[in-house]
């Protein structure tokens, strides 16, 4: 029990009459890479949603090292040590790459406002922290040619990792991957799931939702599977592929042209 | 449709100016920052045909309107451009900073230094009180609040017997010599001096603050507010200072506009002046602090100078500001980030 | 604070009040129509309806009322009447649609951010504003008294006078012509459409510049018929007095629940209700602040209104 990094217990989310998840139970762990896979509409970026602050649930508990998270603002969740990525790419854009993972950074700073002004207290250590803690960032995802380009400049791929540099800014104890291979072509796919491995050998436990069957089972150390809201299997790669309910939800063809 | 290729064809002026600026030498910049400094202090006294205005001295045309719309479009800027909350009660500031001054020194003979701190300090007051709640909602929801809060200030200052009602206040306290210099009812030049040196010293915050910690956060609410949240930003607490800040420099400037004009009543503090400095901003560039003072500085100008803009000057400025929108939304100096690039000579990253 | 003129006046402040709310209806329509389709707030709404008011006068003066002469009987107030009011109706009613070309509809089309279009409007409304208050030299103008304003009915203290019944009847019936518009016409289901979901009433084939230019008319007819109204009952007007009574219908508009049609009228009784109470208790200088109050509390509170719709927030 006490490994487990993220915790969601009995997680109930409902919108009006539509039910987006029901009864879930999920966690990540210590040092793990976690699948989270399913149909399309079954809820999982919901389960982010619900996760990082954004929504209330309806029903059921949310903890980070065992400490109920409930309640608590995104970005307070965020500095706790859970930072995720989207599906759609939400880069700021007319940002440098740099000043996208500075912003990140900061949030483990202390210095507040009237001191910035005056330079005075901690903001100049703090600054010239968040600005190397940024460019070695940029370095570990292979990007840091990139730092003085604005963030809507980048190739697509080099936007990928970027946001995966500035949610790792946020140090955080558990890292929400939302479809990090979208739009990659296999060779790249490849690559990053190296890059997810080296991420996990640095420290950081992983959840991540993915469409790409290949990727997920070839780097993921447990799967968990929602289907219309609910948990319908969890367990090593091997498992949950040769599951009945699973295949039935909707593997059929491991399809790469996701 | 690619930037690189859009900002290449446009003359841009800024990205000249920077060229420029990126590879100068640490002396060459100060020399340019003295000159132009230099300049500003000088400018009362280039009263001359070719820039004085038909009506009033230059002396105070500088003063007012140039360098009061500019100083509160930069105090505005800081509320529209950076924080991203549309402010249409901004005068509400300005009211709150020239009642604190006129009641202080006229019942309690606080001298100006005193009251610009009070000033402030009380619209920074109203600032929380109106942003905690207010700055909750979405953008022309809280514009219409902020709205009725510059009206609600009005109408309270037309009401009560504090603010002299209708009548308003007279006998306002001027400044106390400093330096040698006498502000005096009839020579705008020291006013205009006092301002332009406030309008410095708000510009070296800001640009501090830009350039570090709140300035990044500040950018990424407007890229994307809900990012910005995931990301470990207090979006709501960096909403609200933005506020408080900008309705800060509004309270302060108020207090120094009633020291010079000695009498106020309500009707000095219009929605038509809230409406004024946003479109300074507008006309500006929104966020950009040069644009803006620029923009500012030529509102306040034109009108002045050519006699037939005068009488239609707001007129002018409605046109001007639906022109802006519709044509050049991103103003005279757009806020537009430059790419960064690396200092030839000291090999640090230039920052803007 | 005299309380006790509440219980006094009641029945007289009740009806005062369903006529001055009658009146906001009709131009508070035209936010919460327009809001619906666009999702923002025409700013120059009200001058739109400060146009009308002009058109009216000009009307009046036009056709040789001076205000000396004999009031008219019923039949030829009525001629007239609708006169004045068809013509305020075309005219507030075509400027709101070339507000909408030149305001709005190229920002629509880049599809920019809210900000710019709100400043777009703060800037027609300003211009305006300074264009009337240039053209009739910031003077007060009297509108000619057409009708003998007799008192048709007593209900205690309150007197039911010919000019207010007018103004009653004519917006009920205005009211219950538009309902059936929106409910039943194909315009009208447009509207419906557009306003729930834009991008599906494209895919449906509706024609959102013609639903959106229609939904401007709407609002500007509606506006200039209530400002007739106005002239008929209030007899004066100059070039500022769209602000306040903007303010008034709007914040109307969100009590009721903003984009939706019934709350704009249940909220505009409901406004001209509250506004003549608190004037008898507070007096009628703090009537605005009272008004103001309204709004930010309904906005903080209780953002959908009385019958309203939600203000959606979530973008993820």
């Amino acid at each position: 029990m006490s490994d487990r990094l993220l915790e969601v217990r009995n997680l109930t989310m409902q919108f009006g009459g539509v039910v987006a998840l029901s009864d879930v139970n999920l966690h990540v762990s210590e040092g793990e890479i976690a699948a989270l896979i399913g149909p399309n509409g079954a809820g999982k970026t919901t389960v982010f949603n619900v996760v990082t602050g954004y929504y209330q649930p309806t029903q059921g508990d949310v903890l980070l090292n065992n400490q109920s998270i409930l309640g608590l603002k995104p970005h307070k969740i965020a500095r706790k040590g859970l930072a995720r990525t989207f599906q759609n790419v939400r880069l700021f854009g007319d940002m440098t790459a740099l000043e996208n993972v500075m912003t990140a950074a900061d949030a483990k700073n202390k210095v507040g406002l009237v001191a910035s002004i005056f330079g005075v207290g901690s903001s100049k250590p703090d600054e010239s922290r968040s600005h190397s803690k940024a460019a070695e960032l940029l370095t570990f995802m292979g990007i840091s040619h990139r730092a003085g380009q604005l963030a809507k400049n980048l190739p697509y791929g080099d936007q990928r990792r970027l946001e995966i540099a500035r949610a790792l800014a946020l140090e955080p104890e558990v890292l929400l991957l939302d479809e990090p291979a979208a739009g990659f072509n296999p060779q790249e796919k490849v690559e990053l799931g190296e890059l997810i491995k080296k991420i996990r050998d640095a420290g950081f436990a992983v959840l991540l939702i993915e469409h790409d069957m290949s990727l997920v089972m070839k780097i993921s150390d447990r799967v968990m599977v929602l289907d219309f809201g609910q948990k319908i299997a969890e367990g090593t790669p091997k498992e949950v592929q040769n599951n009945q309910k699973v295949i039935d939800a909707y593997l059929g063809v491991a399809d790469h042209a996701s | 449709m690619s930037t690189a290729q859009v900002t290449k064809k446009r003359f841009n002026l800024r990205d000249k100016f920077g060229d420029w600026w990126e590879n100068a030498t640490r002396t060459q910049r100060v020399i340019f920052r003295v000159v132009v400094i230099g300049f500003l202090y000088a400018l009362p006294l280039l009263d001359n045909p070719v820039f004085g205005t038909t009506e009033s001295d230059f002396a105070s045309v500088l003063f007012y309107p140039m360098g009061m719309y500019a100083i509160m479009a930069i105090g505005l800027n800081i509320i529209v451009g950076k924080s991203g909350i549309l402010d249409l009660g901004y005068v509400a500031f300005f009211a709150i900073g020239a009642y604190t001054h006129a009641i202080f020194s006229i019942s309690f003979g606080f001298n100006l230094w005193v009251n610009i701190i009070f000033g402030m300090a009380f619209a920074m007051l109203a600032g929380v009180m109106l942003g905690i709640p207010a700055l909750r909602l979405r953008g022309d929801y809280l514009a219409i609040i902020t709205l009725g809060f510059g009206e609600i200030v009005r109408i309270v200052a037309l009401n009560i017997n504090v603010t002299g009602g209708a009548a308003g206040l007279a006998g306002v306290a001027a400044p106390p010599n400093i330096f040698g210099l006498e502000f005096r009812v009839d020579d705008a030049k020291p006013f205009y001096w006092l301002l332009l040196t406030l309008m410095l010293l708000v510009i070296w915050a800001y640009i501090r603050l830009i350039a570090r910690r709140p300035g990044r956060a500040w950018e990424a609410i407007r890229e994307d507010e809900d990012v910005a949240e995931f990301m470990g930003v207090a979006t709501f607490k960096y909403k609200l200072w933005g506020f408080v800040l900008g309705g800060a420099v509004g309270g302060g400037v108020g207090a120094v506009y009633s020291s010079q004009v000695t009498s106020i009543v309500p009707e000095l503090f219009t929605l038509q002046v809230s409406i004024m400095i946003l479109a300074c901003v507008v006309f500006g560039g929104m966020g950009n602090i040069w644009g803006v003072a620029l923009g500012a500085a030529l509102l306040g100008y034109f009108p002045e100078k050519l006699r037939f803009l005068s009488d239609t000057r707001i007129l002018f400025f409605g046109v001007l500001m639906v022109l802006m929108m519709n044509v050049r939304p991103n103003g005279l100096i757009p806020r537009k980030k430059r790419e960064k690039v690396y200092d030839k000579h000291s090999g640090q990253e230039v920052t803007r | 604070m005299d309380f006790s003129i509440l219980w006094t006046d009641f029945a007289s402040l009740l009806l005062d009040g369903i006529v001055v709310g009658a009146i906001y209806a009709l131009v508070s329509l035209g936010y919460t129509l327009v809001y619906g389709v666009l999702r923002l707030i025409n700013f120059a709404h009200s001058e739109i309806f400060m146009l009308g008011t002009f058109a009216s006068l000009g009307v009046a003066l036009l056709l040789g009322f001076d205000g000396f002469g004999e009031p008219l009987g019923i039949v030829a107030f009525i001629g007239v009447f609708l006169l004045i009011a068809l013509v305020a109706a075309i005219a507030s009613g075509s400027a709101a649609m070339l507000l909408e070309v030149v305001a709005y509809r190229r920002l629509r089309r880049k599809n920019a951010n809210r900000l710019s279009s709100l400043i777009s409007a703060i800037g027609a409304s300003l211009f305006l504003v300074e264009l009337f208050r240039i053209m009739t030299d910031s003077k007060d103008w009297d509108f000619p008294r057409l009708l003998d304003k007799n008192v048709l009915l007593e209900f205690g203290t309150a007197y039911l006078t010919t000019d207010k019944l007018v103004v009653l009847v004519g917006a009920i019936s205005l009211m219950i012509i538009l309902d059936q518009i929106i409910q039943k016409t194909r315009l009208g289901r447009g509207i419906r459409a557009v306003s729930q979901d834009e991008r599906t009433a494209i895919l449906m084939g509706v024609n959102v510049d013609r639903v959106i230019s229609f939904t401007f008319l709407i609002g500007g007819v509606l506006a200039g018929v209530g400002s007739a109204f106005y002239m008929l009952f209030y007899e004066a007007t100059k070039f500022n007095v769209g602000f306040l009574l903007g303010i008034s219908a709007f914040t109307a508009a969100v009590l009721g629940g903003i984009g939706n049609v019934r709350g704009a009228l249940a909220g505009s009784f409901a406004l001209g209700i509250i506004q003549q109470f608190s004037s008898a208790v507070l007096g009628y200088n703090w009537r605005d602040v009272v008004t103001f109050i309204i709004l930010v509390l309904v906005l903080l509170f209780k953002p959908t209104g009385l019958l309203g719709e939600a203000l959606q927030k979530a973008r993820v």
